[in-house]
């Protein structure tokens, strides 16, 4: 769940993005539910997503970058997915609480479009087991919803 | 399907059955990942006046679920292993529109070490890609 950080949050836009920000960290429980629906929507009948012990889908959790952005940023016409690179060390199972932290790896203008690169990792909440690393790279959008 | 790896050669090609993303497939999908809500109402992925801003002709798909499509792929045929010492990274060339329908196939183009190095391409229904990437999967338990 999203802390309500209420006015504190910063107006997403080019001039509060900066290099080195740490976003985070946010807790959930990984829920059997979603991983059940997930595999349901994207059309996998693998039996992993099934059942006790079921691990989530390898990019059922890639959203979580958004939930570190909006605990810290409000406002903003958000952004164009760009690039994105995962690396797995664990699977993340149903039940198990875990933690992620974001840090944002590099902000600024290239090639006449702000692009910003959030990389996040999440870790059991509990041993710190680190389950997965990962990064988004996103075209900004301006006040005026333009990638320019 | 299987939790078990399957075994990959060099030169090995993998294909999904053909990803409609279409409205309702759009609708299960942001369903499945309820959290966050869209941050704004209108957006890129559902105003038609917002993507016009951003430079697409319509409304475009969230870039999250045509990677979700690819990743699927490779995990599915790679088992739990996939999981400890997998990774991934793409590039979302084009956008996707809905009523597209995807096509995403890898290639095995190196073992070594204990890995496959796979080429990965998701294409839509005129052959243009829109996703283009490398993975690189464990071939036994690590």
């Amino acid at each position: 769940m999203i802390a309500d950080d209420g006015e504190a949050r910063l107006e997403m836009r080019a001039e509060n993005l900066h290099e080195g920000t740490r976003l985070g960290p946010i807790f959930y429980i990984v829920s059997g539910e979603q991983i059940s629906a997930f595999a349901c929507a994207i059309g996998s009948k693998n039996p992993l997503y099934a059942g006790a012990g079921a691990i989530a889908p390898p990019t059922m959790r890639l959203l979580d970058y958004a939930l570190l952005i909006t605990k810290h940023f409000k406002g903003g016409k958000g952004g164009v997915h760009a690039k994105h690179w995962c690396e797995y060390h664990a699977p993340m199972r149903a039940g198990q609480a875990v933690r992620v932290d974001g840090v944002m790896t590099d902000a600024a203008h290239k090639r006449g479009k702000f692009y910003f690169t959030l990389e996040y990792e999440t870790r059991d909440a509990a041993t710190g087991e680190l389950l997965t690393r990962q990064a988004i790279t996103s075209v900004l959008l301006n006040d005026k919803g333009r990638m320019a | 399907m299987s939790d078990q790896p399957r075994h990959l050669n060099e030169g090995d090609v993998i294909a999904a059955a053909p990803y409609l993303l279409d409205a309702a497939a759009a609708e299960a999908y942001g369903a499945s990942v309820k959290e966050p809500a869209r941050r704004r109402s209108k957006n890129i992925h559902s105003d038609p006046q917002a993507a016009a801003e951003a430079g697409f002709a319509k409304p475009i798909a969230a870039g999250e679920q045509t990677i979700a499509v690819m990743m699927q792929l490779i995990a599915d045929r790679c088992g739990e292993v996939f999981y400890r010492g997998g990774r991934f990274e793409v590039a979302l060339i084009k956008p996707v529109l809905y009523g597209d329908t995807l096509a995403a196939r890898a290639r095995v183009e190196r073992i070594a070490n204990g890995f496959a190095e796979l080429s990965m391409r998701v294409e839509n229904q005129r052959g243009e890609a829109v996703l283009t990437g490398t993975a690189r999967a464990p071939l036994a338990e690590r």
